[in-house]
């Protein structure tokens, strides 16, 4: 598995103190978890802050078929009979990295139990099958993050191990703050970002009751990219915060109508 | 061959003063759903619905065809109320399609974009629109052409007499005042911070927004007018001016649940007999407002040879009968084809308890004792009203074990075969000590234990396919208040098919081996909320189930989240991993007290919120056509499903299950 190394800052305006809170967990040895909707900027955090730290990143996507081994490493069967490959813990453990857990309910829940003793002041990882039992160094951080929306609510995490972090929670930024991110990855202008984030607000305020999942930052700024890429303002909307938010035909002409109270057709 | 006649010289005048075009009509029922979204999206309140307005009489100029030909007394204005968003039926006084959607949107922007404050109409709607247009800019350009297409129907200032010109001057120049100030052709450059207050408080009076977008109009007026004009009056005079289908009701029928203070000011605005009449009642069936009889109670009111048949109408004042034969006067209703209600001036004693909105004695001080105690949400006071509702479990003693009725047995048989093919899906058991297949990971870990000089013994090294068991726990939950007594068609009623339904989901679930429960409920008041037993979780489906679902009869109302919240209960007692809790109705949370309503809705909407958060999926089957509605607010997009024929209910409820479940 390729190592990898310290990457440029990307971009990434703080909300509050959440920079803070995760050098400080970083250097007291705390593990992390960050809660928050879809596209709001969770993994961003992550990958800025393994570039302000100097860290390298080990990111996992979760899904429901991960197992064990998967996380920790597995035999392989080679031409002198078996040898041993670390997975992407072992292998983050063993660099002193930071391991980022996205989406770690979507993993079965006897997965995440690997988790536990590394979790606590052990700070350990033990290798069941090879017997080895691997001491995490200091600059080892492990972050989780999940999105505590309503469908993965039946899927949501084990008390145990959700009492083993130290837990932050991420909402959409505040309109002139998502205006400036807007901004920023896009390079659209000021007066736009703010009738997008406006849009944004109205969308968000048909949660549950019209929509499962609202129009993200991220969703925000796909529209933007387009809208400055040359495209035209309404068919950009169209394309990155209508038709991604629903399936039904009578929800996305009605979400049109929103977005042409904001757009002018012109 | 007079009365022929009159009638074609009617028609024809009719005809030809009416300046509507048909083909440009547009109607609300078929949009409804779609701005409702708009409304919530641009900030307007969710536990609101939209319902389609009544006409107003408006005693305004009209144009002297109209007025040979007797139309165009009627306006039907948009306005807001605690209940409803309110808007025209149909909108088809401006010359296109485009144009009257455009206004329907208008609308529904204008309503959305600030809480409703019955005051000061020609402020309220000035600042409405400023604020409007500042923050929406894609409506810029349709209030600008929905403006012009208006403007010329207004009429022209200088032909009317002087107290009326000059008013119709102020209001064509409050009509375009807040375009001229974002500065005539509608761009996206426009700075949207504005140096006056834009937030519109609810409790507050809003008193600099107003008054600011009156300051700005004044700048226009000349200083004579200008004088004319203070924050709640315009100019008075003799006759109304011509309705504005652009701004909301000056003067809106109040609806039962509000309150609000009567003041002279709106009757000043031209309106002031409409303020009187009440008409805010839901349009259930093709109604017909008359006006009220003057002459003596008692009397006949119409020569015999005008009675033509049974539908005419017959002057009976009802207004303090005491007769409380509800079901025989709804009875008699159906069979009209049209009803004739006029409303009277004066309040019975019973309307005024209403209105001061106070609970009845009897339903506030009984000492509640015996069966399960839970609390209930008041919306108003946003908090729980603790040990409020008694919810009595009941079992239903004197029945028969019976069969499955003999015309459900076809479609039992094939959902049960639908039904076994579902149950639980195979999966590969690993690590099995005998199996069909080598499991590669268990053999490499022997291989890897051996060759590291453990001694293991070499078993469990295969893989089988077996069908696992499936987690979960599923409570349906069935209406049985009063309205399911209704006929759906000529043979059937609704509990027939509620009947229908449970037998068929029983028959299919008995078949997957899940674990479920069924119950029914209705509901008199607070005390107590019935809850029938009809199959337990633990139980068997057999004959003894099926006799008393057999058995079910409609009665009395649906408190709903009182039965939600006890089901809830019983649901969390299963250990199960996923516990689904199916909801099947006829229509919204109704009961004698306040349940009425809003109320109802949100204690049914907080019920829900309760039972999610607690880890239950409820989700909500409906015959009730209008479910649209109000499900969205109280079980989210996803959470409920409308079936339109409620023939199909049988049939579709357990192919649900399977979709849920699966």
């Amino acid at each position: 598995m390729p190592t990898p190394t310290v990457a440029a800052l990307p971009f990434y305006l703080p909300q509050s103190n959440e920079v803070e809170l995760f050098e400080r967990a970083w250097r007291h040895r705390l593990p992390l978890l960050i809660k928050g909707p879809t596209g709001c900027g969770k993994s961003r955090f992550v990958q800025y802050m393994a570039a302000r730290l100097a860290r390298p990143l080990h990111t996992v996507a979760c899904h429901d078929d991960l197992t064990a081994a998967d996380l920790v490493g597995r035999h392989l069967i080679g031409e002198g009979g078996t040898f041993w490959v670390d997975g992407p813990l072992t292998c983050a453990v063993r660099d002193g990295a930071i391991c980022y857990l996205d989406e770690v309910v979507e993993a079965r829940k006897d997965t995440t139990v690997v988790l536990h003793p590394l979790t606590d002041h052990r700070r350990i990882l033990p290798l069941e099958r090879s017997g080895e039992q691997i001491e995490a160094p200091p600059s080892f951080m492990l972050v989780v993050s999940y999105n505590p929306g309503y469908q993965n609510l039946l899927k949501g995490m084990k008390p145990s191990t959700r009492q083993r972090f130290v837990a932050i929670q991420f909402t959409f930024p505040e309109p002139a703050l998502e205006q400036q991110i807007v901004t920023g990855e896009s390079g659209i202008d000021e007066a736009t970002a703010a009738q997008l984030v406006a849009l944004a607000g109205a969308l968000r305020r048909l949660k549950d009751h019209d929509l499962e999942e609202v129009a993200s930052t991220r969703l925000l700024v796909y529209a933007a990219t387009l809208i400055a890429g040359g495209m035209d303002r309404i068919a950009a909307c169209d394309a990155a915060l209508v038709e991604p938010l629903s399936d039904d035909a009578e929800t996305v002409a009605a979400l049109r109508e929103v977005v042409h109270a904001f757009f002018d057709r012109g | 061959m007079e009365e022929q006649v009159g009638a074609i010289w009617h028609r024809l005048i009719t005809r030809w003063a009416d300046d509507r075009d048909p083909a440009a009509a547009v109607a609300l029922a078929p949009q409804q759903s779609r701005l409702a979204l708009l409304f919530r999206a641009l900030g307007g309140d969710p536990g609101l619905r939209i319902e389609s307005a009544d006409a107003t009489t408006m005693n305004h100029r009209r144009r002297w065809l109209q007025r040979l030909a007797g139309s165009h007394q009627q306006v039907v204005l948009a306005w807001l109320d605690e209940r409803a968003l309110r808007l025209p039926a149909v909108i088809d006084h401006l010359p296109s399609r485009d144009l009257n959607w455009a206004l329907y949107r208008w609308l529904v922007a204008l309503a959305a974009v600030a809480p409703w404050q019955p005051r000061h109409w020609l402020a309220g709607n000035l600042a409405r629109t400023r604020l409007l247009l500042q923050r929406f800019p894609g409506l810029r350009e349709s209030y600008q052409q929905l403006l012009t297409a208006h403007l010329s129907q207004r009429p022209d200032p200088a032909t009317l007499p002087p107290l009326e010109g000059q008013r119709e001057r102020i209001i064509q120049a409050a009509l375009q005042q807040p375009l001229l100030e974002i500065g005539g052709s509608p761009t996206i450059g426009e700075p949207l911070a504005l140096s006056e207050p834009t937030i519109w408080n609810r409790s507050a009076d809003n008193e600099p927004l107003l008054s600011s977008a009156l300051a700005m109009l004044k700048h226009r007026l000349d200083p004579v007018e200008a004088d004319q004009l203070t924050i709640d009056l315009l100019p008075t005079a003799p006759r109304a001016a011509t309705p504005l289908p652009l701004w909301l009701h000056p003067a809106p029928p109040r609806s039962q649940g509000d309150r609000v203070p009567l003041s002279d000011s709106e009757g000043d605005q031209g309106a002031r007999d409409s303020a009187a009449q009440e008409a805010a009642d839901q349009r259930r069936r093709q109604a017909q407002r008359v006006e009220q009889p003057e002459q003596e109670r008692g009397l006949l009111a119409l020569r015999m040879e005008n009675i033509l048949s049974w539908g005419e109408m017959v002057s009976v004042d009802r207004s303090l009968d005491d007769e409380e034969d509800l079901q025989r006067a709804e009875q008699m209703a159906q069979d009209m084809e049209q009803l004739a209600v006029a409303r009277q001036q004066r309040r019975t004693a019973s309307r005024l308890r209403f209105d001061l909105d106070l609970p009845a004695a009897a339903s506030d001080d009984l000492p509640l004792g015996g069966g399960i105690l839970l609390p209930e949400w008041d919306w108003q006071r946003a908090a729980l009203r603790p040990r409020f509702c008694r919810v009595q479990p009941l079992l239903a003693s004197d029945t028969q074990p019976q069969p499955l009725p003999p015309h459900l047995r076809r479609s039992a048989h094939r959902l049960r075969q639908q039904f076994q093919l579902l149950a639980p899906a195979r999966v590969w058991h690993r690590a099995q000590p005998e199996g069909c297949d080598i499991d590669l990971d268990s053999w490499l870990r022997h291989l890897t234990d051996r060759a590291a000089g453990h001694n293991v013994a070499a078993d469990r090294l295969y893989r089988e396919m077996r069908s696992g068991s499936r987690d979960l726990a599923c409570l349906l939950l069935a209406d049985l208040s009063l309205s399911t007594d209704t006929f759906i068609d000529d043979e059937r009623r609704v509990i027939d098919v509620i009947r229908d339904t449970l037998l068929l989901f029983g028959e299919s679930l008995a078949a997957t081996g899940d674990r479920f429960a069924i119950y029914g409920f209705s509901s008199r008041r607070r005390d107590p909320v019935r809850l029938h037993l009809l199959k337990g979780f633990s139980e068997r489906y057999s004959d003894h189930v099926r006799g008393r679902i057999a058995a079910i009869k409609p009665g009395y109302y649906t408190r709903l989240g009182a039965a939600i919240r006890y089901t809830t209960r019983l649901l969390l007692e299963q250990g199960s991993g996923r516990r689904l809790l199916l909801l099947l109705t006829d229509g919204k949370p109704n009961d004698l007290d306040q349940y009425e309503g809003r109320y109802g809705i949100e204690d049914t909407r907080m019920a829900v919120r309760e039972a999610r958060r607690a880890g239950l999926e409820p989700f909500c089957v409906t015959i009730d056509r209008r479910g649209n509605d109000y499900l969205p607010h109280l079980f989210g997009s996803g959470g409920y499903v409308v079936i339109h024929k409620p023939s199909q209910l049988p049939a579709r409820l357990p192919l649900l299950y399977a979709r849920l479940a699966g």
